[in-house]
Parts: C-alpha cells; structure tokens; sequence
C-alpha cells in the first residue's frame, strides 16, 4: 500500500523553478532514496512533505498525498497532527536536532505532550524505552543536555525521537554527512532495525551510493530539479539508463580498482 | 563556593582601584572646594582664612597621604562629611538612594513593555508595517535627546492636560514622566536588538527540528526561540548598563528629581569632593551587582555554563 505519493510536485522561488514535475510513491516497508548532487533539489522536496518549506517557497503545482490525505492543503494548525506523528524528520546536522538549552528528557516529554494524553510516568517511561532500543545509555541520556552527548549519540536520540511515534513515513535527509564513517554506519544499521519494528516507510535522501546499495530496496535520481531515473536499487545500480545516474555511478571512488585520477560528473 | 570567593575579592580590589582613580582625578581637577565653602556668606576671605580651611581638611597633604587618610576612614564606614551640608556622606547616600533605584528599575520597566511586544511583533512579522513602525520608533528614540523629550512630556502631561506632576517626587505619578522619558530613550535600541536577535533564533536548526516534532508556533516561540535570543540581549544591557545610570543623572536634573544623579551634579559644581568619591563608589557598586545578575542569568539561560563550572561565565 502507497504511504506516500507525490504527483508532479513543481516548488518555486518567485520565478525560479526549484524542483520540477516530481512524481514519487513509496510503499509500506519501503526504503527509498533520493540521491543527487547538492543542489539539485533533494532536500527542498523532502521539506516540502512536512510542510516544511521557508516561506519564499512556494507549491506552485502538484500534490503531497499521505494515505489519503493531501498534504499540500494543509493549513498551519492541521500540520501538527501529522508532523512528528505520521511524519518525522532526522536532519543531517544532529546539533541542531535539540534545542541546546533543554535537557534531551525535557524535549521528547515536550513532544509526547503535544501528541498524547499520556500521564507524565507513561510519557518517561515511554521515552526511556525508545532511547533503550537505540542502545543508549536511557537514563543518562534523558537527564542529559544536548552539549553533553556525542554526534552519533544525539543523532540516534534524533532517531528514537523520530520514532517513537511509529510513523508511517520517516525522513532522513542526508542524517550521516555530518557522522564519521563508522559512526554512519551504526546509525544507518539502527535506522534499518527501527523501520523492521514499525514497518514505516523510508524516505533516505544521501549522495552516498554505497548506502544505498545496502539499505535502500528503491530509488531515484535526481538532477537539476528534476527525477531522471527510478526503480528498484539493484536494477537501477546494475543497468543505469540515464548518462547521468551512470556517470555517478562511475564517480564512487572503488578500493579495487586504482584510476589515475577521480571520476569527475 | 571558590567562584563566589573569587567574585567578592574581584569586587574588592575594583572598587580600590575605582576609588584610587577617581580620587586622582578628582584631585586633578581645577577648581577649589574651599573658595566655595567660604564664600556662602559673601564676606571677603581673607588668604589666612584659605590656609587655615585648606589645613583643616588636609589639602596640603601629599595627594598619597589625602588618600591614605580617606581609605583608612573608608573601611571604618565613614565616607567623610559633605562640605555643603556637613552631613555624613553615606547618610546623604543612604536618604537619595532609593529614589534613584525606584526610577532606574521603573524606568527598566517601561523599557521592557515597550521593547518586548514591540521587538517580537516587529520579528514574527518581518518587512511587514509592523516591522517598518518599529525602524521608525527606534530611528527617533535613538536620535531625539532624552532631556528635550522629557521637555516635550512636560509640556504635554504637566502644562497642557496636566494630570502630570512635572517634578519632585513622592506618589507613584511623580515617577511617571521620568522613567517614561528614560525608559523609551532606551527602548528604541532594544527593540531593534531584540528583533535581530529573534529571528537569528528562528532561523536555528533546532527550530525546524521543533517544528517537525510538531511542536505548536507558540510553543516553539516562546521556549525555544525567545529564550535563545535572550541572551545577546542581556549581554548588552550588562555592557549599556553604565549609560543607563547616566541618563539617571540627566533626567534626576530635568525633572527636579531629588536622586543620587542631582546630588552628584550639585556636589561635581561646587568640588564636594567626599560627596562625588561616595557617589562614583556607589554606582561602581551598584554595575558590579548588576553583571553578576548578568552572569547568573547565563547560567539558567545556557545549561552549558552552569554544568562546566562556569568557566565561560
């Protein structure tokens, strides 16, 4: 079943065209990612889901289905029943991910707050469990402040606050950039064990193709604003149609073979 | 506990080297007290009556010596007598006080209720009217001088409609004008600070995350932006705080008000030197305790200064 379509989503910036004539669907289970070169409108389409856009940003065609609901329509109060509990974030930056001033315990009881009528033990314990499930140190961590934890522990916080919901759609925009490689990797193995328990889809936007081969059963390619190729990973990896997919595909940099110099696209 | 330690010996040696500087330059300064302490009655002086007066009060003294004399008394809490009135010092201080602090803090009042509505609105609604009255109030309360303002309000409230008293003090009316005055005098930078400061916040990582937790405006308004902003705002006011006594000063003067910043006046023309040294030891006083407000603020509005031992502090 379709969590999320997209059909012919066009965003701009007064006369400037952002991202073009988008279409997307993922399904129940899936892990779709969206790669491209920076700026070619990866991050402007995750955020436009949420409703998330700067204001200079405008919809100016297409829609945002969610289940069955359209998104796009929404108005600032609607919104906040779907942010955070049908759909959730994890950015790249994990310092931004928690206001600085607030203990990590403070923020997830905040949020619970706005979306249940849990009582407070409930709420703790609840928060507890999910930052347990992402193999952190819960107690600590709940009394702790943001400058007190380590990159990969706030972003698996991020996690088990993306989470803790269970939402039906979960959107990690590039949630490993800012993470050494090893670090990324347990984040991204820990992304994959939360979707298997709450069978959420995924919308993973990288540049990684390496993560991508390993993670995501979907994706699509995007260049300049627009989606040049999709399907499924392997397909997509092995038998490239578009120059484009296969000149990224030709700039991983491969630990067998030595080239002179970089690929470049 | 050592931190506060450490405080109160930085409070203590400041205040020395202030009253060590400020008695030199005192000092320094031409003019001679004693030619106005004999001239009250208008009868010639003779030159004998000078030296005798001038003995008497230890002028003649090395200026180390004078000093010494004043520090010595200064630590048995006598800050000397007056020339002009022959009152104790400190008991002039200790009656003027508290006028000067009820104008200050409601003058800091009507500061707040001007620049935080004024200040938020003109950031939640950038570029729009709002945002534009804003740029405008604070153009003209930063370049109208604070004492043709208080004349402007005098006019208005005192002369015109009067329902104001224009000077003195007593009730809660008389302090009306005078912090209103001082109080928009100061308004117009914070309102403009205030707004720069509120929308760096908004436009923070941790905002949009707030927002995809679904976090409602206010909420995220209140708790997590403003409380950010607040703390540039509060670093200038420690900094400002200085000017802000001395627009005191002015406005004490403008409206007849019978404060700490008159009696300096009325002391500085006539070279009341134990007057002037009392008053220069009270406000460095009065600064220190404000910025120590300061810094502990710092400490509940960044829970990284408070649990690294305040190092940043």
């Amino acid at each position: 079943m379709s969590v999320l379509t997209i059909s012919n989503l066009t965003i701009k910036h007064r006369e400037e065209t952002l991202v073009q004539n988008i279409r997307l669907s993922i399904n129940e289970g899936d892990w779709l990612a969206l790669v491209g070169e920076s700026g070619s409108g990866k991050s402007v389409t995750s955020s436009s889901i949420g409703g998330l856009l700067p204001r200079e940003l405008i919809i100016s065609s297409g829609s945002i289905h969610l289940g069955g609901v359209n998104l796009s329509s929404l108005k600032e109060k609607e919104w906040r029943t779907y942010r955070g509990k049908a759909i959730s974030y994890i950015f790249q930056d994990y310092q931004g991910a928690f206001t600085p001033f607030m203990s990590i315990g403070a923020q997830f009881d905040e949020m619970l707050k706005t979306h249940l009528n849990d009582s407070k033990q409930l709420r703790k314990s609840r928060a507890l469990e999910c930052l347990n499930n992402v193999n952190l140190p819960a107690e600590r961590v709940y009394k702790s402040y943001p400058f007190q934890l380590s990159g990969g522990q706030l972003q698996r916080a991020a996690i088990a606050m993306a989470t803790i919901l269970k939402p039906k759609l979960l959107i990690a925009d590039e949630p490993t950039t800012a993470l050494d490689s090893i670090t990324a990797a347990h984040v991204l193995q820990l992304l994959a064990e939360q979707q298997k328990q709450t069978n959420c889809a995924v919308l993973f936007i990288t540049h990684d193709l390496r993560h991508v081969r390993k993670f995501a059963n979907k994706m699509a390619v995007m260049r300049k604003g627009e989606i040049v190729e999709s399907g499924m990973t392997t397909a997509v990896l092995k038998h490239p149609k578009h120059a484009y997919t296969k000149a990224l595909i030709a700039a991983i940099p491969s630990l067998k073979q030595t080239k002179e110099r970089l690929v470049t696209i | 506990m050592k931190q506060a330690g450490k405080r109160l010996f930085e409070l203590v040696l400041f205040l020395f080297i202030l009253s060590f500087i400020s008695f030199v330059f005192m000092k320094a300064a031409p003019g001679d007290p004693v030619r106005y302490m004999l001239n009250i009655d208008d009868v010639s002086i003779t030159d004998e009556q000078v030296e005798e007066l001038r003995n008497e009060l230890g002028f003649n003294e090395p200026l180390y010596v004078q000093y010494w004399n004043w520090l010595i008394r200064f630590f048995q809490f006598d800050l000397g007598e007056s020339y002009m009135t022959k009152q104790p010092v400190l008991q002039e201080l200790i009656n003027k006080v508290p006028s000067t602090l009820a104008l200050t803090f409601s003058s800091m009042a009507v500061m707040m209720l001007i620049a935080a509505p004024i200040g938020t609105l003109a950031a939640l609604y950038k570029n729009k009217w709002i945002d534009h009255l804003s740029r405008i109030f604070a153009l003209i309360g930063a370049s109208v001088p604070s004492f043709w303002l208080g004349l402007l309000f005098m006019q208005l409230f005192s002369v015109k409609l009067g329902i104001l008293p224009a000077m003195g003090k007593g009730t809660f009316l008389h302090l009306l004008l005078p912090s209103l005055t001082l109080g928009i005098a100061m308004a117009a930078v914070y309102v403009r600070l205030l707004r720069s400061s509120l929308l760096e916040s908004l436009g923070q990582d941790f905002i949009k995350s707030a927002r995809a937790r679904g976090l409602s405006q206010k909420r995220i308004f209140f708790f997590h932006a403003f409380r950010h902003s607040l703390t540039p705002v509060i670093t200038i006011f420690g900094v400002s705080l200085g000017s802000l006594l001395g627009g005191t000063v002015i406005i004490e003067v403008l409206f007849a008000y019978p404060g700490v910043g008159k009696l300096v006046v009325e002391a500085i023309v006539r070279r009341d030197y134990p007057v002037i040294q009392g008053y220069i030891l009270f406000m460095g006083l009065f600064v220190v305790m404000i910025n120590l407000l300061v810094d502990l603020s710092y400490r509940y509005l960044n829970p990284e200064i408070r649990l690294r031992g305040g190092d940043k502090g």
